[in-house]
């Protein structure tokens, strides 16, 4: 190759980014030299997503600048994303080579491009799956069917997002083997990841984001996870994240009691009591079981085996419309997806599970009634908007995540489950969903939140970790942020 | 109560301001109406063009006694379209319904073959059948997941083939007295067949914007993962959707019936283009979840009336097709202008 030795394929330098009001980045440099791999991680809403976005050139940069050294023929970035990019109905060797196709007199020339995309496979020693459909392919196959198509297009640096995502442990150790492969042929990868074992054994170098900004940038050796986990968390934000909830709930009949809940491989054996007034946290990282076990709790996801109480009531098969009627509210992990109907109005979203409670004469739904309903839900959790009509799709989105809230309430439910119930909301709207949430409990609601975000255990009174779908560890308030971060990572 | 204050000023300066006033009052409660100055326009013109237009007969028998059959298979489709799902079976629903049932009660003098049935037994024989139908299409569509568009296109194209089957191709003429009553009879001076289509269209209003299933189909439509999220029954509720279909199709059958006095088995031909051009000119959105009955009794409306002054006015009969069509396709056209604009000022 001709590019020069002492370039860095890729060098970020000084860059910032803020959207409206809130600043994403400041100042953040990081360059990775030829043939090393550098893990970028943080917390959620530290700033990865964006730096990813500038990086791969989705957005651009307030300030700063992203420089590739452009060697001829060489693409720049080739990147690999959590979601697979395959295209069903085709093979893994046409996947390969997808877009890329050898031709002849203008139209493709499938024999040269499934040879072409065999022998790419098989440098990767990965030529038996050459022939197969993308979608009969294992998970980790897919994976590297990704990576031999993106380093097929000899990038300078690869991205890797996540990428052991739904992978289990013999497959990501498989998964690395090939990493280490594309290293020794000097590629330099740029490897995104919440699981930190993982970062040490595949990175070189580390930079560490908190708040937008670079906290760490070194090498890995002599480092263990304590160090990263501190740098993440970082020492003040730590000492702040003691949690204090306001006092210890009386001991009481549990509100909900989960016993020896299965679900398929990703979840095993897991028993859990939550008690009236209490706030119990599910945490772990993604793909740890956690979401799905309150998932299962709202009857979202159909459990294998494993019995639930409420109250009194014992539920063998827990469907949507029987945990509402038990007594059950909660919000689905995502807003957009399953929280609201976009064109109806807040009143309407608000007060869905109880519609047929607001009926007047001939079983219509009487107007006024479902006004009072939604005033007082609103009220409680401070919404924002011109009024009951307004359609849900035009309010911002705290407000929105309010108004899924307000549904979770409308049936008056002795227990709520929160799933990511502050995932996209401003500081504001954060704060006042906390306050809620704590008086929703001090009356003597049993709480249920499973997050990604850690800052929103500081409410809890207990958090249950989960770890490769078993019970991991349970921290007892008042934890720090970092016992938390470290239980997350398995430690 | 305190609480509220404080939180409610943390999130003010941060909440994105939100369109109010008029224009939001507009289109939030009058958005089926926009065809209203429409219809008053092509109102003028027909009145220019040829002086009968403006008479009551013309406006209750052929405006909207001739599109009663339309007006419900326009209310069935809103409906499932609202629910978020497409049921193009409707059509041979119409003549298959119709056909079956003069083939149960046929026979003689009947005009095709028969069974000779009374007409108690095959009526209520016919209703199962239709029953049926709607059950196996909502059960691939909400069970086995198959693409609601090609399951009921390949339902029409079976019970297209079964009219025709079963009548041997020939045109039935033993229609019930009751039935043409309806296709003649008055009440109050009023045809019965603009009565029913006032009637569907009202009671159809009032059911998708107040009654709870009503309200359900919207979440269904608008969104059903939340829909389901929210304890509706989205599995059952989906099936609903196709029965209620095919029951009215059933009914939309009897007054095609009732109005050409015989029933040949291309009954209800091509008729579902007709539907889909009036229900999305009446603002039903395709993908659910949006759109007003009102707006689609609007949208039946303004096709009837186009089709009336076609025919009032010296338009050459091979030629009204092609008009009716072009018409159409510069309403939906022009329907979208605004749009257009928004995008161009707002540019990305």
């Amino acid at each position: 190759m001709t590019i020069n030795p002492h370039t860095p394929p890729v060098a970020v330098c000084g860059v910032s980014k803020s959207f409206g009001a809130s600043r994403a980045l400041l100042d953040v440099s990081l360059t990775i030299p030829k043939g090393r791999s550098r893990a970028l991680v943080g917390r959620n809403g530290a700033g990865k997503s964006t730096l990813i976005s500038i990086i791969t050139g989705i957005v651009m940069p307030d300030t700063g600048t992203v420089q590739f050294a452009d060697a001829r023929g060489q693409s720049r970035i080739e990147c690999v994303y959590q979601r697979s990019t395959l295209v069903p109905g085709l093979t893994a060797a046409e996947n390969v080579m997808l877009n890329n196709y050898p031709r002849r007199l203008g139209l493709v020339d499938w024999g040269r491009t499934r040879a072409a995309g065999r022998d790419i496979l098989a440098e990767w020693n990965c030529a038996h799956v050459a022939d197969q459909p993308a979608e009969k392919l294992a998970p980790v196959e897919r994976k590297i069917v990704e990576i031999c198509r993106a380093l097929s297009r000899n990038p300078g640096v690869l991205l890797l997002d996540e990428p052991t995502a739904g992978l289990d442990y013999a497959g990501a150790q498989h998964l690395f083997e090939r990493i280490r492969q594309a290293q020794e042929r000097q590629v330099s990868i740029i490897y995104v990841s919440h699981h930190l074992e993982e970062v040490f054994d595949v990175c070189d170098d580390t930079t560490v984001l908190r708040d937008g900004q670079v906290v760490l940038d070194r090498d890995l050796s002599g480092m263990n996870m304590r160090d990263l986990v501190e740098a993440m968390v970082g020492e003040a934000a730590a000492a702040d994240e003691v949690a204090t909830p306001p006092a210890v709930p009386p001991i009481a009949r549990p509100s909900l009691r989960v016993s020896s809940l299965h679900i398929g491989e990703r979840v095993k054996n897991v028993d859990l009591e939550l008690r009236p007034g209490e706030c119990l946290g599910l945490a772990g990282l993604e793909g740890a079981g956690h979401m799905q076990v309150a998932q299962a709790v709202c009857g979202l996801q159909a459990a294998d085996s494993g019995v639930f109480e409420v109250g009194d009531h014992r539920i063998e098969r827990l469907t949507v419309p029987r945990s509402i009627a038990a007594g059950i509210g909660f919000i689905p992990e995502d807003r957009h997806d399953g929280g609201y109907v976009p064109a109806m109005s807040v009143a309407e979203n608000a007060t869905m599970p109880i519609m047929r409670k607001l009926r007047g004469p001939f079983g219509a739904v009487r107007r006024l009634l479902r006004e009072q309903k939604y005033r007082e839900l609103s009220g409680e959790w401070a919404i924002k908007c011109d009024g009951p009509d307004q359609p849900v799709e035009e309010l911002s989105g705290g407000n929105q995540q309010k108004v899924v809230l307000a549904r979770a309430m409308s049936s008056n439910p002795s227990t709520i489950v929160l799933m990511n119930p502050t995932a996209g909301v401003d500081i504001a709207a954060k704060r006042s969903i906390y306050q809620t949430v704590k008086a929703s409990a001090e009356k003597g609601r049993g709480v249920l939140i499973a997050s990604a975000d850690d800052e929103d255990f500081s409410i809890c009174h207990r958090v249950i970790v989960m770890f490769r779908g078993k019970i991991h560890r349970e921290l007892v308030a008042p934890f720090t942020g970092h016992e938390l971060a470290l239980a997350i990572q398995g430690e | 109560m305190a609480m509220n204050v404080e939180s409610g000023e943390g999130s003010m300066s941060i909440a994105k301001p939100v369109s109010s006033g008029l224009s939001a009052v507009y289109r939030r409660n009058l958005q089926g109406l926009a065809l209203v100055p429409a219809i008053i326009a092509l109102t003028i013109v027909g009145a220019m063009i040829n002086p009968a237009f403006l008479t009551t007969g013309n406006l209750f028998e052929n405006i909207l006694g001739f599109s009663s059959a339309l007006g419900v298979l326009v209310i069935a489709e809103s409906i499932i379209l609202i629910g978020g799902n497409i049921d193009l079976s409707l059509q041979s629903t119409v003549g298959f319904s119709v056909v079956l049932f003069c083939f149960l009660t046929g026979g003689g003098d009947s005009g095709g073959p028969g069974l000779g049935w009374t007409p108690l037994p095959a009526a209520s024989a016919t209703l199962v059948v239709a029953i049926c139908i709607g059950l196996f299409n909502g059960f691939i569509v909400s069970v086995l997941k198959l693409n609601a568009f090609i399951v009921t296109l390949a339902m029409l194209i079976l019970l297209q083939g079964l009219t025709l089957g079963i009548s041997n191709g020939q045109t039935y003429t033993n229609v019930p007295e009751a039935i043409l009553f309806l296709g003649t009879g008055q009440i109050l001076g009023i045809p019965v067949q603009a009565l029913i289509f006032i009637g569907a269209f009202l009671i159809a209003g009032l059911f998708m914007a107040y009654m709870p299933t009503g309200r359900a189909i919207y979440a269904l439509g608008g969104n059903p993962t939340a829909a389901f999220a929210a304890g509706i029954k989205t599995g059952r509720l989906t099936i609903g959707l196709f029965v209620f279909g095919s029951l009215m199709a059933v009914v939309a059958g009897v007054l095609l019936l009732s109005q050409v006095a015989s029933a040949p088995p291309n009954l209800g031909a091509n008729i579902i283009f007709t539907v889909f051009a009036a229900a999305v000119l009446g603002g039903i959105d395709l993908n659910g979840g949006r759109g007003s009955i009102v707006g689609a009794a609007l949208g039946v409306l303004m096709l009837s009336i186009i089709q009336n002054i076609l025919i009032l006015s010296s338009v050459p009969s091979f030629w009204i097709d092609a008009v009716y069509g072009a018409i159409i396709v510069a309403t939906l056209t022009v329907g979208r202008l605004p749009m257009l604009r928004r995008r161009f000022m707002r540019p990305r």
